[in-house]
């Protein structure tokens, strides 16, 4: 995986656009950094391959339902925002996690999603005037 | 905010939680910050023997004494050095990071090939954006939002808040141990007795090891940890309710806090992981970090000494007074607790720069966070990597500017050369130190 990255990001790279030699100077061209980068990550990455070869390898037991659960939450929350607003996706997930990390009573996992938004929402548009992307409740909120 | 106020609230919110790290580290023996570890070893035995006043009363005490001699040192200490480092140029800021990242390598989590991989990951995603010099665009897939590079706050965001987020899911069944406690015990004649000699070395050693670039307060507590068992005259009780071992490593990481602020402010490069969330308050808020921010903005730099110190002064009351209360936030209910961290994560990501790609970069660190925590790596040395990776890459470039072209002539300036042997010390320093141990532990064995 490692060196799979080094190499994509080196290819990238390469591809990078020359600067004019008068910018560049005796220095060196904005491609050259970050292939030196890649480059040393790939040798510490052959050193704790070295260090760990021979080893028995760890036995890695598959995350609990809640972190996929929890993870792929992360990404309905990109969907809802892009789609929907943010203030709703905040509301929907929030609520969903409460319940995911076993909250049993629905009313409580509604009053901490709804009532830690709205509180979070005021307290960012009318003191830290802090305005929102536009969404189906931001629409309607700020007309 | 005020730039003094915003930093004032960072720094009380870093030695506070220092110290309040002990407090479920001691109760529940589990450590509330990394750097609280090595109180779980004396800190919960002392616990569970119905001692657990009196190892939080030691416990706010050492902590109290070490911040306090750390922001000393801190105010005497930092401009002095200020007036050294403004005799450095590209060629020595250069070395001096490179130094700072070779750090990474003795940093306790993780390993250190690790530790300088995710370091050199961190440096490279400075590199998204335009080239600070020639403004060619590097990794931005035409996005313009990248344009200026990555916001540091999102990605702090998501590597530290939302990641340990998925972390914690992973924990929700697990069941603690949980210690009853009447109220905190001021040490006794006895105790002082016991425990001076031990928290005044590890003042020492954590403000020492704070002031080292990139490490911080939990290196600093498992080194005191381990003294104040060297130069007990009761080693055997360690690890059973030694005194010593709860001051020894909280007195320690407390002196880390106002050590790791040296090179913050006055080289611009993190003390600590911690130091780092630092830094980018105080560029935020528009204090450059460096030896200028002496010299131009000393108020504002003596105004933050000065918070730190009643920061420290207010924990040892609240810590006395309040610790019992603190510990009840472990029993929020985690269903209830993490969606609140998740909302204000999510919102303080966007509300910096009101862009919803700061959210966006903020999720996709929360999961990358997650997956480096997962395969054994630490999350600090990236964050530590991205702050100085523009810093490395612009002194390189400004130094072969300097030098027409020749990078051998870096390593021929002597603050330059002494740094650059300091780094290959420092990737050594594990190696060096594990060695010399098999060589003790073969000649104890014949």
């Amino acid at each position: 995986m490692v060196f799979v990255f080094c190499g994509v990001v080196s290819g990238i790279s390469l591809t990078l656009e020359e600067a004019l030699p008068i910018m560049v100077g005796d220095s060196m061209q904005p491609r050259v950094f970050p292939i030196f980068l890649m480059a040393l990550i790939a040798v510490l990455n052959v050193a704790l391959i070295v260090q760990i070869l021979g080893r028995p390898l760890p036995r890695r037991l598959w995350e609990p339902r809640q972190t996929w659960v929890s993870a792929l939450l992360l990404g309905v929350f990109y969907l809802l925002t892009e789609n929907v607003d943010i203030i709703l996706a905040l509301i929907a997930v929030m609520f969903t996690l409460c319940l995911v990390w076993g909250e049993r009573r629905l009313w409580v996992a509604a009053l901490v999603a709804v009532g830690t938004t709205v509180a979070i929402f005021f307290s960012f548009d009318l003191l830290l005037e802090v305005r929102f992307p536009r969404g189906l409740f931001t629409d309607w909120y700020y007309g | 905010m005020d730039p003094v106020a915003a930093i004032t609230v960072l720094t009380t919110i870093y030695v506070s939680a220092t110290f309040a790290g002990s407090i479920t580290a001691i109760l529940i023996n589990t450590p509330g910050t990394a750097a609280a570890a090595a109180t779980c070893l004396d800190g919960f035995p002392l616990a569970q023997r119905g001692e657990a006043g009196r190892a939080l009363g030691i416990a706010v005490v050492a902590s109290t004494i070490g911040g306090i001699f750390s922001v000393i040192v801190l105010a005497i200490g930092a401009p002095l050095l200020a007036r050294v480092a403004y005799e450095f140029r590209p060629p020595e800021y250069f070395a001096l990071t490179v130094f700072g990242l070779s750090m990474l390598a003795s940093i306790s989590e993780g390993g250190s090939v690790k530790n300088l991989m995710g370091g050199l990951f961190g440096v490279w995603l400075a590199t998204i954006g335009a080239d600070a010099t020639t403004g060619v665009e590097r990794f931005m897939f035409g996005n313009y939002e990248l344009y200026q590079g990555l916001n540091f706050i999102p990605v702090l965001v998501g590597m530290f808040a939302l990641s340990e987020l998925l972390v914690q899911s992973t924990r929700l069944n697990q069941i603690m141990e949980q210690i009853s406690m009447k109220a905190v015990k001021l040490p006794s004649m006895a105790d002082y007795k016991k425990i001076w000699k031990t928290v005044l070395r590890s003042c020492g050693i954590g403000t020492f090891i704070g002031i080292l670039p990139a490490e911080g307060a939990t290196v600093a507590s498992m080194i005191g940890y381990s003294e104040a068992k060297r130069w007990s005259k009761t080693p055997e009780e360690f690890g059973k309710g030694a005194v010593e071992g709860v001051a020894g490593a909280e007195a320690a990481n407390n002196a880390a806090t106002g050590g790791a602020m040296v090179p913050t402010m006055v080289l611009g490069i993190p003390g600590s992981g911690t130091t780092a969330v630092i830094l980018v308050g105080l560029l935020v808020h528009g204090l450059r970090p460096g030896p200028h921010l002496f010299t131009e903005q000393i108020d504002k730099v003596y105004s933050i000494f000065g918070a730190m110190l009643v920061a420290n002064i207010m924990f040892f009351a609240l810590g006395l007074f309040a610790a019992k209360l603190f510990a009840r936030v472990t029993l929020v209910p985690s269903g209830i607790l993490w969606p609140i961290v998740f909302a204000f994560s999510v919102l303080g990501a966007y509300s910096l720069a009101q862009s919803m790609i700061d959210v966006y970069i903020a999720l996709a660190f929360g999961v990358i966070g997650y997956l480096f925590r997962r395969f054994g790596f630490a999350i600090a040395p990236v964050a530590i990597g991205l702050i100085l990776g523009e810093m490395v890459e612009t002194n390189l470039q400004n130094s072969l500017k300097m030098f027409d072209g020749q990078w051998w002539q870096i390593p021929l300036q002597p603050l330059a050369a002494f740094f650059l042997i300091l780094a290959v010390l420092g990737i050594s320093q594990p190696y060096i130190f594990s060695a010399l141990k098999r060589r003790k532990d073969k000649k104890q064995g014949s």
